[in-house]
């Protein structure tokens, strides 16, 4: 502390207690309003504390007790598939990319800089620039409704690529010199050294893309008309239109806060190495 | 000197760079190839013919008023976003930087907001702000102003912005404090001993080391802006009312999937591509200045 | 156990770039070969083609009596210490020294019997859980030399690993791995931009300058006759006194008018009238008479060192700089003109052009 100012301490605290009050707002209303009843949303404000259907709403949610969803599968369900396709995206993306960037930074041959920048253009083009050619290609390819739909088109990463390329990069050369004159070859290497010397960057980088994953919101609208393969996120939406005039909003908040707390756990269980992860990006 | 590390084999490298590439091509280069040819061609809805027309599309679309609109809409849009998030950022940054009971629980508390996705924040606030119900909306009431964000263009663009940039919060917080913990303490207490105060500090020392993060995360602001928010939009507003929400992406899904019109909808896809082109361009030469390709 | 052979190695890196020009040496069994030479000579490059990390591009490649060119540094039968140390960060030391071992196959027991051997010649047994990030820089360099030594191979190779140490620390290892390398009387090739650590360690020193050798022999040989201008400035510290002179009759011109007459030599003759380099040790420059004086030096610097004192100064009427060691019990003053003599014995003289010595 370079000088003590009492008042400016407190001001200190006052900021950042406002911040998180207002940051926790939302949570809060989503926390609150999935314990009431769909009545306490029908006129006047909104309940602003815990009602007593919290168990009974999370239950009839979870498990689509008399279609409350609208749709012909229960919240666990598509929770379930939503973690499916975290998880998968996460693991697949962090697979190919160390794979890749191993490739990139430890071999030399032709056509690596081809490689690299076909690679760096995937960075360039988000889905939803190019939805409906890519939903083209997967409806061609057969992957509506299916998981692999789902996940495979999202898995290719630059970015994950480019993270782990300047870790390996950062690995002194001597490194890999000492495991070839022990007498490892590549594969070797790369599964006694490179890996554990990654846990760190794939910890973060899994936080980064399970949240990615958890969250897909277009890519399964587009792709998925088999409820079977609806996932948390995108169901919300269909709840909004579902019932005209009469919204029913503890219903919704009970998703929304389904939908949330998995990848919240995530980030908070993770923190230190989420944190660290997502700094790295910008170097 | 990394030229020199080496393991000699021929094949390996391309096994390894398999997976990546072949999604590579399937994903992406082949329907950003696509997009391009359609977006030369006029297609009637049911694809039984379809003609070669040049630019039309894109001249087309460039005499539309509509979608000057949808352009304006989302340069509104991402430019509110982007500042909110980043000025609220940086206020708690610049508050936690240097706080140091309860630093940790302030974090804590601060970041999560990252896991929520956008769609999620969006159907809250769109709840909060409901004009018969919601809680804002009857704060806003007693303020003596009748919200109806169903009506009013402004108010609708208020709510979406506000999800989106909420949401953005706890990631601009995150650079932001790591880039004030980065800055050097000695250079802090020099500026302390010649006399400046702590406001003054903040704005000679602080705020300028901190621009290059500031101009990664406008980067980054905007690209979200401007394509994660699909969900936003597609949640509460439909792109209403009005056109007062319709952005970018969003016309193209619509264009697309519900007015079926493949070339316009192939067009604006290629324009949007050149647009994140040009804004990762921009961000590489940021990040990247060390590459050595 | 086993000699090495380099024989017409040649290396052009990818870029184009002529890293070797032409190197010829034969490293006889048990023998330690030091590399010095300034940096970007090419020390390492040819350390890392015996190791096989770096492809020869022309010539042959010999461990014993096999030819090695085209074999995996592992296929070699050598073992490398590294100037970072190249330790597994995520190993102990323990897996770091055996990791080699576990690559050959060894079982379980056998590797842990050969790193706890090793381990005691290294005085590290303390150590072998404990990851590299635990210890401190002379004990990782231990670990080092450990990994070195477990797999016993025939050739040590050495790329200035000490060169991460403190001044004390680097005297001590370089006394241990003297020691360790005689006991195991292993071939070793040790690079080094040190001359001290060279000289000390070398039972034969090859000085190179810009891909090429310049010298090969004993340290003392090196010292005493250089063959070049090159190895005459490179070894030895501080370094030898150089001065353009002519070769007239029986006697030395230096700088134009010092006149020192050389001992009797068959070949002053042919080169009379030549332009020659003159060379002499500062420590070859004794203080002395008026009347036998070579030179007077006018001292600028002076920097008593406790047994020696270093006198940088310059010969009247002339800016070059000029350094005399003398032995640290008289003193000196700045300004102090010091008549010097050179010993007849140890002067060198070096064509001006070709930078090759002429005298015996
Ligand atoms: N991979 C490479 N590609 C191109 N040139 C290289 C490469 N590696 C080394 N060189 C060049 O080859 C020359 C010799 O390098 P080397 O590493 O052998 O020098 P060195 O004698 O070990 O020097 P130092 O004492 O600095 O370690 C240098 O000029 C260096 O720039
Ligand atoms: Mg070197």
């Amino acid at each position: 502390m370079i000088e003590n100012r009492p008042w400016l301490t407190a001001v200190r605290h006052l900021v950042l207690i406002l911040g998180i009050i207002v940051i926790g707002l939302p949570i809060w209303i989503a926390l609150v309003a999935s314990t009431n009843t769909s009545a306490s949303f029908v006129s006047g404000v909104m309940p602003m504390w815990f009602g007593e259907e919290g168990l009974n709403n999370f239950r009839r949610v979870l498990t689509n007790e008399g279609r409350v969803l609208g749709v012909g599968v229960s919240a666990s369900w598509m929770m379930w598939n939503s973690f499916i396709m975290a998880m998968v995206i996460a693991i697949g993306k962090i697979t190919i990319s160390i794979l890749s960037a191993f490739a990139i930074v430890y071999f030399r041959f032709p056509f690596r800089r081809t490689c690299f920048w076909m690679i760096f253009i995937t960075l360039m083009l988000p889905v939803e620039v190019r939805i409906l050619p890519t939903y083209e290609v997967v409806a061609s390819l057969g992957m509506l409704n299916s998981y692999a739909g789902l996940t495979i088109p999202l898995i290719a990463s630059a970015t994950a690529t480019f993270l782990f390329r300047q870790f390996f990069l950062s690995i002194p050369d001597s490194l890999a010199e000492a495991a070839r004159i022990d007498g490892a070859g590549p594969m070797k290497f790369f599964k006694d050294i490179l890996l554990p010397l990654s846990v760190n960057n794939i910890a973060a980088l899994f936080v980064i893309l399970f949240i990615y994953g958890w969250n897909q919101y277009l890519w399964p609208l587009l792709i998925t008309t088999d409820e079977n393969y609806y996932t948390i996120v995108m169901v919300i939406k269909r709840l909004m239109t579902a019932g005209e005039g009469n919204v029913p909003w503890n219903i919704i908040m009970t998703t929304t806060v389904l939908a949330m707390l998995p990848p919240v756990v995530v980030v908070l269980v993770m923190q230190k190495f989420f944190v660290r992860g997502l700094v790295e990006q910008e170097k | 000197m990394h030229d020199n590390v080496v393991f000699n084999n021929k094949v390996l490298p391309y096994f390894l760079l398999a997976p990546q590439l072949v999604i590579t091509l399937v994903f992406f280069i082949w329907p950003a190839g696509q997009a391009l040819y359609q977006s030369f061609l006029i297609e009637d809805a049911f694809g039984f013919s379809r003609e070669f027309v040049w630019l039309d599309n894109f001249i087309y679309l460039f005499s539309d008023d509509e979608y000057w609109n949808s352009i304006r809409v989302t340069f509104v849009f991402s430019g509110l976003v982007a500042f909110s998030g980043m000025a609220v950022a940086l206020l708690l940054a610049a508050m936690a930087d240097r706080v140091i009971k309860g630093a940790t629980t302030y974090k804590t508390l601060l970041i999560w907001p990252y896991a929520v996705a956008p769609v999620v924040a969006a159907v809250i606030w769109w709840l909060m702000f409901n004009p018969s119900i919601g809680i804002l909306a009857f704060l806003s009431w007693t303020l003596g102003h009748q919200w109806n964000h169903y009506v009013n263009a402004n108010e609708a663009m208020a709510v979406v912005v506000i999800a989106s940039a909420w949401k953005q919060i706890s990631y601009n917080f995150i650079f932001f404090l790591a880039g004030m913990q980065a800055i050097p303490r000695s250079l802090i207490e020099a500026a302390a001993i010649d006399g400046s105060g702590p406001f003054k500090r903040f704005w000679q020392i602080v705020f300028p080391l901190l621009s290059p993060i500031a101009f990664f995360l406008l980067v980054v602001n905007v690209v979200y802006a401007f394509f994660e928010t699909f969900g936003v939009i597609h949640a509460t507003t439909l792109g209403g009312p009005g056109n007062a929400t319709r952005t970018l992406v969003y016309k193209v899904y619509e264009d697309g999937f519900v007015g079926l019109d493949m070339g316009s909808s192939a067009a604006q896809s290629v324009i949007l591509m050149i647009l994140v082109i040009t804004l990762t361009i921009i961000q590489f030469k940021f990040i990247e200045r060390k590459v050595q390709y | 156990m086993a000699t090495v052979s380099l024989r017409n190695i040649k290396k052009t890196y990818s870029n184009g770039f002529k890293a070797i020009h032409n190197l010829n040496l034969e490293i006889e069994d048990g023998e330690m070969i030091v590399l010095v030479g300034p940096s970007g000579c090419g020390k390492s490059t040819s350390l890392r083609m015996v190791a096989g990390l770096e492809a020869t591009s022309e010539g042959d490649l010999y461990i014993g009596d096999k030819r090695v060119n085209d074999l995996e540094p592992s296929e070699r039968d050598i073992a490398m210490v590294f100037q970072n140390y190249a330790l597994y960060p995520h190993m102990s030391v323990a897996r770091n020294m055996g990791y080699g071992l576990k690559n050959q196959g060894l079982p379980r027991d056998e590797i842990r019997r050969k790193v706890e051997k090793a381990a005691r010649v290294l005085e590290i047994e303390h150590l072998l859980d404990n990851k590299p990030k635990q210890l401190s820089g002379g004990q990782r360099q231990r670990v080092a030399m450990g990994r070195a030594i477990v797999r016993n191979p025939k050739v040590f190779l050495f790329d200035e690993p000490l060169s991460n140490l403190d001044a004390k620390l680097r005297v001590q290892m370089r006394i241990e791995i003297k020691r360790l390398q005689q006991e195991f009387a292993t071939t070793a090739i040790y690079v080094t931009h040190d001359q001290v650590e060279a000289m000390t360690l070398a039972d034969r020193l090859v000085v190179m300058n810009g891909g090429k050798v310049e010298q090969v022999g004993p340290p003392l040989d090196l010292y005493e006759k250089p063959e070049t201008q090159f190895v005459a400035g490179f070894l030895g510290s501080p370094g030898m006194n150089f001065m353009p002179a002519r070769i007239q009759g029986q006697a030395l011109l230096v700088q134009g008018d010092h006149r020192i007459d050389l001992p009797d030599m068959a070949e002053l003759a042919q080169w009379d009238g030549r332009d020659i380099t003159f060379g002499v040790r500062p420590e070859h420059l004794e203080a002395c008479s008026e009347a036998e004086a070579d030179f007077h030096l006018k001292v600028d610097i002076i920097e008593p060192l406790g047994a020696d004192t270093l006198l940088y100064g310059h010969l009247p009427g002339s800016d070059s700089l000029m350094i005399a060691e003398q032995p640290g019990k008289r003193r000196y003053t700045r300004g102090d003109v010091v008549p010097l003599r050179v010993d007849r014995e140890r002067l060198h003289l070096f064509d001006a052009e070709t930078e090759q010595r002429l005298n015996e």
